[in-house]
């Protein structure tokens, strides 16, 4: 991936302690960092899928930290913390994302020879969820759901939160990140508040870099 | 006598010059100083507090020409910095509005340098009068000149104040006293610069003591609006800049000790 | 906080504390009633509770079971549920727009939709009461409409994002304002304690813990408690009991994993466009096999949800639009300019989304996943959105009925069937070609539309003159029971082009006026 440093050295965590962050927030954000790596609801079956499937829609190829989309999957089934409304004919969501993963489980067995969807390469993962996208996918393997919505309104609904409910990720974007009881004074797109991340403009890196690791 | 009210007017340009270093420094870094000219009021306020200092240790009689030019160039900075200001109010969508008026660059702060110079003008202009004599200024009685002007200066003061404690809903009853306070303290002033001379005026001297110690309370009074922030002085980042400016209000106080300079001027000294 | 005995016979049993029964409940308990005001979410405290966070903060969103379907099922959830005392109102936009006068009589004067038993005037005069109460902080002109008092407060100071649209507007020749909002400008003191003004951190529709968003948590709520009134949070209602002479007499309520009874003189129904209906449909009995209040058949019909596309840009300079309220500027002018083929009229405002919201929008317009949703996502503090909040019209057939579900409370849950008709279509790409048009005149590129997103909702226990064509009268009072009142934004007979919390809450003030007189007259 191209230019993954817009804003270079600047991490929201860096605000935990100034008036950027509350302790409701702190105890949120903390209990989503300590996100259980053990699986209770997926099965082990399913938790091999929903990660290889995870990977493909929010790719981490970089170094560095790598947010648990699995784990914080898992996690938000296990407390059913979704949006709570279902299309009449598609499941509720845990109901929907056990068909979904074994379902996506059959179709790589029968084009790849028995392979589970993990076990195929990300080239074939990827070409499978782009089926699946374009409803191309044979609703044999799909008994009372749809591929195409299983992936509109489960998959690209559930999995980017995951990853964007992440502080990592508002880093990646220059995202001002929690904002309590402090907000922002200067509300020019052009001008931070000097807790606000630098946008590395092209040659100006460095300058980006030492703004960003000094947010207060 | 003469340099006496020449000092008095030489501290409240001082006075003014202070109020006026701290809110530009405030409001300018806000704004980053992103055009290299914001960095003006800084320099000829410093110039205007040091100029006032040694115009109130200096005892002779006579215009002091150094401090003659910097009050000047705090005067010509006030009026560019308003043409800046304007700029920047009615380049933005919506032109000259209510909108651009309450947040974009404050349209009466740069006046207040102008202000300084004006008081720092008129102090020099005192003094510049012959010992024993009865000072003028442009040949009218100097008392009457240092009151006319103070008294519309103290308009503008209100009128920037006002605007803001407009854009405030006047959320607190005390917000209206530098809006009734400081224009009876002009009216005052203008009754006694046409009035006769010689003629005592406690109850005006009261008022202008009044509105001096009303601009002190200013000062408070935004600090406690500080407060009313959310996270209140735990998040000065934000709450010193958003909310009131702390170092405006003594800008009134400057002006109300030279209405009060020229008050003792027209007691002292009658017309030719 | 005072509490009544369930065997009390409270003179009202509101349920839902939302708009329109937070605002009653506050209005009725000051009158001197005694009042019990339900919610099946819990009684948040901004200042200890709510998280910087929009994960944490679903947790304000109605997410309990609901079946949606339709050629154009609605999506549920935090665009048009909420489930916390307070209702909706905790997490929405503060967007507070008065209706276009001739709205009210929409058939006699427009051609379209059901006319108003209630006139603009009356209503002009009610909003300006919940203008002053709210303390709304809006412009000192409105270009739209007749004449209003000053808004209590000045408006906001526009971000970079209000800034584009207003510069949009006026590149297509058309106007903008800055929008009225019910969130603090300046510091206030009121029965909520002191509040501070806004903090323009922009997590608004997430709950503000700055306590300067004018919510029923902060306005209507404190005073319902101040003036005796009981706030019953966790209670979800679920059914309402009617005695041999077919009045209310109070409701079945699941507090605390047992179900228990309020006994009530009056029963309120404020749970907003689904779960009112569905509450009326639930309580159905052997006198009344349809539900309650629905002799006319109505009740659940005419649901009319309001369209919500959007049109989206990146911009050459940054917007950084995380950074205030996501609404600060607005034009109505495609709700007053009749030069239109099409009926109903629509508003557009600026945007903020977060995070999270951005991402679902992404994928849900543009289909993106793996490294392009990354890549497209650092573009983030460069992007500029206009979305419109557009009049969608009444069809029986778009409604709420009852699901075969239950939810975790064993009570059938609400169907809820959508399709978009002709005249709602028209209207959405009129918009979506105009707001396309004011963000390419000021440069925006890589333009791409959210065509399919709809926000609040109305209609489904519409207010009328004649007893067969609505469910309750003027007064919000229903035909059928005299003592069994809607009071939210199911009685609606129109949507309008603007968002409704403001004309929720100001006929929850009429009718708290109607129900003084209609005491003190003994006709209660």
């Amino acid at each position: 991936m191209s230019d993954r440093s817009r804003y270079p050295g600047y991490d929201v965590l860096a605000k935990r302690e100034t008036p950027s962050w509350d302790e409701p927030t702190r105890r949120a954000i903390d209990k989503r960092l300590h996100v259980s790596t053990a699986a209770r609801f997926l099965t082990a079956a399913e938790w091999a899928g929903a990660d290889a499937l995870c990977r493909r829609i929010l790719p981490q190829d970089e170094e560095g930290e790598t947010v648990p989309l699995a784990a914080l999957l898992d996690a938000k089934l296990f407390a059913d913390h979704g949006d709570g409304f279902r299309e009449a004919d598609m499941p509720y969501m845990r109901e929907a994302w056990r068909a979904g993963l074994a379902a996506l489980e059959a179709e790589a067995k029968a084009r790849y020879d028995g392979h589970s969807f993990a076990a195929i390469s990300i080239d074939d993962q990827d070409s499978l969820i782009a089926m699946m996208q374009k409803g191309l996918l044979s609703a044999a393997h799909w008994p009372g759901l749809d591929a195409q919505r299983f992936f509109e309104r489960r998959v690209l609904v559930d999995v980017p939160a995951l990853y964007y409910g992440h502080p990592k990720a508002w880093s990646e974007i220059g995202f001002g990140g929690p904002a309590s009881p402090r907000g922002y004074v200067r509300l020019e797109g052009d001008r931070r508040d000097p807790w606000e991340a630098a946008e590395a403009v092209s040659g100006q890196e460095e300058a980006a870099r030492r703004l960003n690791q000094h947010v207060v | 006598m003469i340099v006496n009210a020449a000092r008095r007017l030489n501290r409240a340009a001082g006075m003014i010059a202070g109020s006026v270093l701290i809110d530009s420094a405030m409001e300018h870094h806000r704004g980053y100083f992103h055009n290299k000219l914001m960095w003006t009021p800084i320099a000829t306020s410093s110039l205007s507090i040091a100029a006032s200092f040694h115009g109130h240790t200096d005892r002779r009689h006579g215009a002091h020409r150094v401090r003659d030019v910097i009050y000047a160039l705090a005067g010509v900075t006030g009026i560019v910095g308003t043409a800046f200001h304007l700029y920047n109010v009615t380049k933005k969508v919506g032109g000259w509005s209510w909108q651009n008026l309450f947040y974009s660059a404050p349209i009466g702060a740069p006046a207040a340098m102008s202000l300084c110079g004006l008081m720092g003008f008129l102090a020099e202009r005192v003094r510049d009068n012959e010992p024993g004599s009865k000072p003028t200024i442009a040949g009218v009685n100097a008392g009457r000149v240092v009151a006319a002007l103070t008294g519309a200066s103290l308009l503008g003061t209100t009128a920037e104040a006002g605007l803001l404690h407009f854009r405030g809903a006047f959320h607190n009853p005390a917000m209206a006293l530098p809006v009734t306070m400081p224009p009876i303290a002009a009216g005052l002033l203008a009754v006694a610069a046409v009035g006769r001379a010689r003629v005592p005026r406690p109850a005006s001297r009261k008022w202008l003591a009044a509105t001096a110690a009303m601009g002190v309370a200013g000062v408070a009074f935004h600090a406690y609006g500080v407060s009313r922030g959310m996270g209140g002085w735990r998040n000065w980042r934000q709450n010193a800049f958003a909310g009131p400016p702390l170092p405006a209000p003594p800008a009134f106080t400057g002006l109300a000790l030279a209405g009060l300079a020229a008050l003792a001027l027209l007691a002292a000294y009658p017309d030719e | 906080m005072r509490e009544y005995p369930e065997t009390d016979e409270v003179d009202f049993a509101i349920v839902g504390t939302g708009a329109g029964g937070g605002t009653l409940a506050a209005l009725l308990a000051e009158q001197g009633f005694s009042v019990v005001a339900f919610d099946a979410g819990g009684y948040f405290r901004p200042l200890e509770d709510f998280a910087s966070d929009e994960t944490e903060q679903n947790n304000l969103y109605w997410t309990d079971k609901r079946v949606v379907d339709g050629a154009n099922p609605i999506q549920m959830g935090g665009k048009n549920s909420g489930k916390s005392v307070g209702g909706s109102t905790v997490h929405y936009a503060m967007v507070s727009l008065r209706f276009r006068p001739e709205w009210f009589t929409s058939r006699s004067s427009l051609g379209y939709g059901a006319d108003w038993p209630i006139s603009w005037q009356e209503m002009w005069h009610y909003y300006g009461v919940a203008e002053r109460e709210i303390n709304v902080s809006g412009p000192l002109t409105y270009p739209w409409g007749p004449k209003r008092p000053r808004y209590p407060y000045r408006a906001h100071e526009l971000n970079t994002a209000a800034r584009l649209l207003a510069k949009g507007c006026e590149a297509i020749g058309i106007g903008w304002t800055e929008t009225p909002l019910a969130t603090l400008s300046a510091p206030h003191s009121g029965p909520e304690g002191k509040s501070p003004p806004c903090v323009y951190r922009g997590f608004c529709r997430f709950g503000c813990s700055t306590n300067a968003k004018r919510s029923a948590l902060t306005v209507w709520i404190p005073r319902a408690l101040r003036a005796g009134a009981e706030i019953r949070d966790l209670a979800m209602v679920g059914r309402i009991e009617t005695g041999p002479d077919g009045r209310a007499t109070g409701v079945h309520f699941h507090r605390e994993n047992a179900w228990h009874f309020q006994r009530a003189r009056n029963v309120v129904v404020a749970g907003y466009a689904i779960e009112t209906p569905r509450l009326l449909l639930n309580s159905a009995s052997d006198r009344f096999p349809d539900g309650l209040a629905n002799s006319s058949g109505l009740v659940g019909k005419n649901l009319m949800t309001q369209s919500n596309q959007a049109v989206w840009g990146r911009m050459d300079q940054e917007v950084r639009w995380y950074k205030a309220p996501p609404s600060l500027a607005i034009t109505e002018h495609w709700n007053y300019d009749d030069n239109k083929d099409f009926f109903g009229g629509y508003c557009w405002m600026g945007q903020g989304p977060l995070p999270n919201e951005w991402a679902s929008i992404q994928t849900g317009s543009r289909g993106l996943w793996g490294h392009a949703l990354r890549e497209a996502m650092l573009d983030y503090n460069h992007m500029i959105g206009v979305k419109m909040v557009g009049e969608m019209l009444p069809d029986e057939t778009n409604r709420v009925t009852l699901a075969d579900d239950l939810d975790q409370y064993g009570l059938r849950v609400a169907k809820i069937t959508y399709r978009w008709g002709e005249n709602d279509k028209a209207l959405i790409a009129h918009a979506l070609q105009q707001m396309g048009r004011s963000i390419e005149a000021i440069g925006a590129r890589d333009m791409f539309r959210q065509e399919n997103d709809t926000n609040h909702l109305g209609g489904t226990a519409r207010m009328g003159n004649d007893r067969r064509l609505s469910v309750v009268d003027g007064d919000c009072r229903s035909w059928d029971i005299r003592n069994l009142w809607v009071c939210d934004g199911s009685v609606f007979p129109t949507v309008g082009g603007v968002n409704p919390a403001l004309t929720i809450q100001t006929i929850a003030i009429r009718t708290a006026d109607r129900i003084k007189h209609l005491a003190a007259a003994g006709e209660l």
